[in-house]
């Protein structure tokens, strides 16, 4: 067995050995996944994983990195150029990924590319 | 700052551009003579905005690049990885097309991964999120 092959057991043994939560964790990120254009919040993704919002919260992070939130933001975002790729407007974009308001989309889009959805957009073409 | 370029180390740039485009699926985005080598990357097919991968012939010249691509190797470390929708799907397409798997697709927490060979020096991983 290769060094590689070794380490990926030892690590599988001691940090993914819970497969309860991993299931838990995994059916709240295919949740996300399928609920993308719905309003999602922590209170909601708590109920559909059948734990606390804080338990919930604490074995994202654990398993993904981030909070559900963070999560289902980084999900919206990329989801949306796809969706101005194919030349959808920018108000519908936000609506389709489950933003409230095309203004704070676009604030956040700004934030995470330097450029606004419009901008991105004229690029395309 | 950007993150534009990544970089793999190859043992042959005309065998890697073969295997990343022939077999793995990329496009070629940039190749420039420069001396006896080139200036050559690739960007994945879905996103070829994205993240260029330098085919990076520092093996051939420097030797440190060499015997540590090598220890990586022998030792089943994967030089980097890619994102796939469908691990055990790709393993497949990719075994298929003689692709030599050091590891099978295997889930490990959130993720689904496996290990091949590149044929360029490098073991790389793919990984499906779950």
């Amino acid at each position: 067995m290769s060094f590689y092959l070794h380490e990926i057991n030892r690590i599988k043994n001691t940090c993914y050995s819970n497969s309860k939560q991993i299931e838990t964790v995994i059916r709240t990120r295919n949740y996300i996944i399928s609920n993308l254009d719905k309003e999602l919040n922590l209170d909601m993704l708590s109920d559909t994983g059948f734990t606390s919002k804080f338990h919930l919260l604490r074995l994202f992070k654990k398993y993904y990195g981030q909070t559900p939130i963070q999560y289902l933001t980084d999900i919206r975002i990329g989801k949306s150029k796809e969706y101005l790729k194919k030349g959808m407007s920018v108000t519908e974009t936000c609506y389709s990924i489950g933003f409230e308001s095309p203004s704070s989309f676009s604030t956040l889009f700004k934030r995470r590319f330097g450029r606004t959805p419009s901008e991105f957009q004229k690029e395309q073409f | 700052m950007k993150v534009k370029v990544v970089s793999i180390p190859v043992l042959d740039q005309e065998k890697a551009l073969t295997f990343y485009s022939k077999i793995l699926g990329f496009v070629k985005k940039i190749d420039l003579p420069l001396g006896d080598n080139r200036w050559l990357t690739v960007v994945s097919k879905e996103e070829q905005d994205g993240t260029e991968v330098l085919l990076e012939p520092s093996p051939i010249h420097f030797e440190p690049a060499k015997i540590y691509q090598k220890a990586l190797l022998d030792a089943g470390i994967p030089y980097t990885l890619f994102h796939v929708d469908d691990v055990q799907k790709e393993y497949e397409r990719l075994l298929a097309l003689d692709v030599k798997f050091s590891m099978k697709p295997a889930e490990m927490g959130t993720v689904k991964i496996a290990v091949f060979n590149d044929t360029c020096g490098n073991n790389i991983q793919i990984v499906e999120m779950l």
